[in-house]
């Protein structure tokens, strides 16, 4: 009697299981399903070509481009700082400080994302048209400035995470050879850190790809290809945003799967490659 | 002999008064027993008008429930042709491809037109056609070339569900191209408030929402206000209108009688629309 | 040489630090100071009695309730889909599976919790056509349909959190029943699950803070401008992060603007609090668990 009872809850637990991974699986099959018709017009003009519907050019070129370029600035923005602050937690700064500065970091990942692009239109857009004296202050720049701002404290906490695990053998090691904290920061727990580092920066990225309301807000959307970081773009995510709107039959419509299809897998190399790394990473702690 | 003329005159008052209360809650009285659910979508530029019909029916009848979306033209037509909403608003009249695939129904509420605004900081408050078409075109990018400024424009433009948008492209740009470095914003609204933000931008928006806080730049010698409009002064003119899935029914017909209706008329004219018819 | 490198980096993370800091301050500090003026019951109950709004006895319409309550009916339907299969299936895999199986859910699930949140709501979208279509034409986009969609977005969150708190727990605390002749399940429901509830908790709560704040999954999925309170999980609804979204970009006035920063502030303080008590209770739970006598 117990045994079935047993075998039963396990079989249910693996039920809800396989229910939960089909949903990851689903949302690729439609996403595929639902871009074919568009993916079969041609899979290299989908991604090179420019978006002008009344032209009959349905690419996702520009949207591509805009979706990395702001990615990758806010990471270059974002990964100095966030380098910095976790230095500033976990070694340099005074034991009560850092505490104080790790809480305040953990409550920034409360913060809505809506939140960041609505003091983004209102603080920052003016700020940078100010500053720089031309355009509309919709553009790259402002929405990478405000990503970074967003993927920040991911990046922080994971970083001191890694900092954190790193054998306290070694650490005693440099304590006992007469090694300050800020060198034992750097010369030892730095270096073993390295994966861990890598790792966050990924995961900061695949977040900075996938967010959609700060560039939908203040990157200003435009079609054309960025010429430099003070031009409105539109992002992949941005364009599901404002495209949703289409005919069902129409390559528009489909357009906005090829996106979340693009997305997807972008993410999924992501998600292998940070994989990679931690795998690596326990095989050379074992 | 003074006090007659007094209960004469209080009485015709009192008639007055009678009649026309009548003649007010009348218009309402066709939602009376009805309830269930209306669901509109469409066309930003309606959203004030619906909201304040909305408000003012829900007030009244507690049973009855009434959504409203927005999205642009596109969805409108798109969602009350796939039966997801009851009445789809557009700022354009649906093509007859449109009608014949979904069998629309178009009730045409409203006259509104769409002009170009600028930033009331702007010194440059008339444009020629040919101006306002090289400007969206991309071809004239600074402000000084049209009298302003030394500063680049800063374009604003729709996205592609917008009824405005297809108005205004084919009615002042001559179907000319809009600059693909615009900066897209997704409703009327959202163009007010990035024009208004903005000294140096340019975009264009529906006449009836135009107020102090952006300039409306005249187009050959004529300044967009709903008076050109309806003089027909003003040549970029568009109607307001909200189309059914074939004859309405229920509260979907109760509605579209209400816009028509005397107080549904005076709601179109507080939000800046001329009544149609 | 190496002394300057050192000195260099303590004053380039004190930096880095307080650059962090201004910029955090700066988004709270104006949004404080924009929004506090707009926070009173008006904002909430625009015009009409708190009492009789609340009883649903009058409706409001210039205020933000009935996009509080959306965002709560939301928040409670996507965290009660998601909970139970969260649960069973972090479960799961903390306990039932093997090496390889745990292996290929793990990335599974990675990928889902990586997907964008626009793709899931998009997801979300498509469902609702294709059963619109296929199925039945009363299905529309509604509150039912986000809600659905909002827990595959968290999920994720919930297996995680689940997984890691049973897998974290000692060997000694898993073996003592097992040794004492208790079944794999009276283990699980009698210690295991018991021990690792603050974690399972936390996660709860994390999902909570994800589903209100979310915007891009209910833009998609039936969220609309104006709805009153929903009166079926059929309806379309309005929510807070919705709202703000569309006052930023569309206000008409210097009291819809006005509104928008108090709304603003507000989400910002349900979300911070949200936070703040998941923190607690992780305190709490695990000062109870060590100290209970």
């Amino acid at each position: 009697m117990n045994n079935w009872k047993e075998r039963g809850i396990e079989k249910i637990f693996l039920l809800s299981t396989i229910i939960s991974s089909s949903i990851t699986l689903l949302i690729l099959g439609f996403m595929a399903y639902m871009a074919l018709p568009l993916l079969r017009g041609g899979l290299f003009r989908l991604l090179t070509e420019p978006w002008m519907p009344q032209q009959g050019f349905y690419g996702i070129y520009p949207m591509i481009v805009g979706t990395s370029v702001i990615s990758l600035l806010s990471l270059l923005i974002a990964f100095p700082v966030s380098l910095g602050c976790s230095f500033l937690i976990s070694s340099i700064g005074p034991k009560s400080l850092s505490a104080v500065f790790r809480r305040i970091v953990q409550m920034m990942t409360g913060i809505p994302t809506v939140i960041y692009g609505f003091v983004g239109i209102f603080l920052l857009v003016p700020l940078i048209r100010e500053f720089f004296q031309g355009g509309s202050g919709m553009c790259i720049l402002t929405a990478a400035l405000m990503l970074g701002v967003l993927i920040s404290p991911t990046m922080i906490l994971f970083f001191c995470d890694s900092f954190d695990r790193v054998p306290r053998s070694y650490i005693d090691a440099a304590d006992s050879l007469g090694a300050n904290r800020l060198q034992t920061l750097l010369y030892v727990i730095l270096p073993s850190a390295r994966e861990g580092i890598v790792i966050g920066v990924l995961l900061a990225f695949g977040r900075a790809m996938g967010d959609t309301l700060v560039s939908l807000m203040i990157a200003g959307n435009s079609i054309a290809e960025p010429k430099s970081i003070l031009d409105s773009v539109r992002t992949l995510t941005a364009h599901i945003a404002l495209v949703i709107a289409a005919d069902y039959e129409s390559p528009e419509f489909r357009s906005i799967f090829a996106c979340g299809l693009v997305l997807y897998l972008f993410i999924t190399i992501v998600i292998l490659a940070v994989r990679r790394l931690a795998f690596r990473k326990s095989e050379e702690r074992a | 002999m003074r006090k007659q003329y007094v209960v004469a005159a209080l009485a015709v008052i009192f008639s007055l008064f009678v009649l026309t209360a009548d003649c007010i809650s009348g218009e309402l009285e066709a939602f009376g027993g009805q309830k269930g659910t209306l669901k509109i979508s469409g066309g930003t530029a309606h959203i004030p008008v619906m909201k304040e019909a909305a408000q003012r029916i829900m007030s009244a009848f507690p049973d009855i429930q009434i959504s409203i979306a927005a999205g642009g033209s596109g969805v409108g037509i798109k969602q009350v042709g796939e039966g997801l909403v009851n009445i789809g608003n557009t700022g354009r009249k649906p093509t007859d491809d449109e009608i014949a695939r979904y069998q629309l129904k178009v009730h045409q509420w409203a006259l509104d037109g769409v002009g170009v605004v600028v930033n009331p900081k702007n010194r440059v408050k008339a444009l020629t056609k040919a101006q306002v078409m090289d400007i969206f075109a991309g071809r004239i990018d600074n402000w000084k070339s049209v009298g302003g400024e030394n500063r680049k424009i800063n374009l604003y433009t729709r996205d592609e569900a917008s009824g405005t948008r297809e108005v205004f492209w084919e009615k002042a740009l001559d179907k000319g191209t809009i600059s693909p470095s615009a900066n897209v914003v997704v409703s009327n609204g959202a163009m007010k408030s990035a024009v208004a933000q903005d000294s140096y931008g340019i975009g264009y928006v529906s006449v009836g929402h135009i107020d102090s806080t952006v300039a409306p730049v005249a187009l050959d010698g004529v300044i967009p206000t709903i008076k050109t409009v309806k003089e027909g002064k003003y040549k970029i003119a568009r109607g307001l209108y909200s189309n059914t899935k074939g004859e309405p029914t229920g509260l979907t017909r109760a509605f579209i009688n209400y816009l028509y209706s005397r107080e549904g008329r005076k709601i179109v004219e507080k939000g800046g629309f001329i009544p149609f018819p | 040489m190496k002394q300057a490198g050192e000195r260099l980096t303590i004053w380039y993370s004190w930096t880095c630090g307080l650059i962090l800091t201004a910029a955090v301050f700066s988004i709270l500090a104006y949004l404080l100071f924009k929004g506090a003026g707009a926070f009173h019951p008006k904002l909430i109950f625009g015009g009409v009695s708190p009492l009789k709004a609340v009883l649903l006895q009058q409706r409001v319409f210039d205020g933000l309730f009935p996009a509080v309550v959306g965002t709560l009916m939301l928040v409670s339907l996507s965290v009660s889909i998601a909970l139970p299969i969260g649960f069973a299936t972090g479960i799961y895999l903390a306990e039932y599976a093997d090496f390889r199986i745990k292996n290929a859910f793990n990335l599974i699930f990675d990928i889902l919790a990586g997907i964008p949140s626009i793709v899931v709501g998009l997801f979300g979208f498509a469902l609702a056509v294709f059963l619109h279509k296929h199925y039945s034409s009363s299905i529309q986009p509604c509150l039912l349909i986000s809600g659905l969609a909002l827990a595959f977005l968290v999920l994720p969150y919930i297996i995680r959190t689940t997984q890691i708190a049973l897998e974290s727990l000692s060997p000694e605390i898993r073996l003592t029943a097992l040794a004492l002749g208790a079944t794999k399940l009276q283990n699980l429901v009698y210690v295991l699950l018991p021990q690792s509830l603050t974690g399972m908790i936390s996660g709860v709560i994390l999902a909570i803070g994800r589903c209100a704040e979310d915007t891009a999954v209910i833009m998609l999925t039936g969220v609309v401008v104006a709805a009153g309170v929903p009166k079926s999980v059929f309806a379309p609804y309005e929510a807070l992060p919705f709202y703000i979204y569309y006052i930023s970009s569309q206000y008409t006035t210097p009291e819809e603007l006005m509104n928008g920063y108090g709304a603003a502030l507000l989400l910002l303080l349900l979300c911070l609090f949200l936070f703040a008590l998941a923190f607690v209770i992780k305190k709490r739970l695990s000062y109870l668990a060590f100290y209970r006598p």
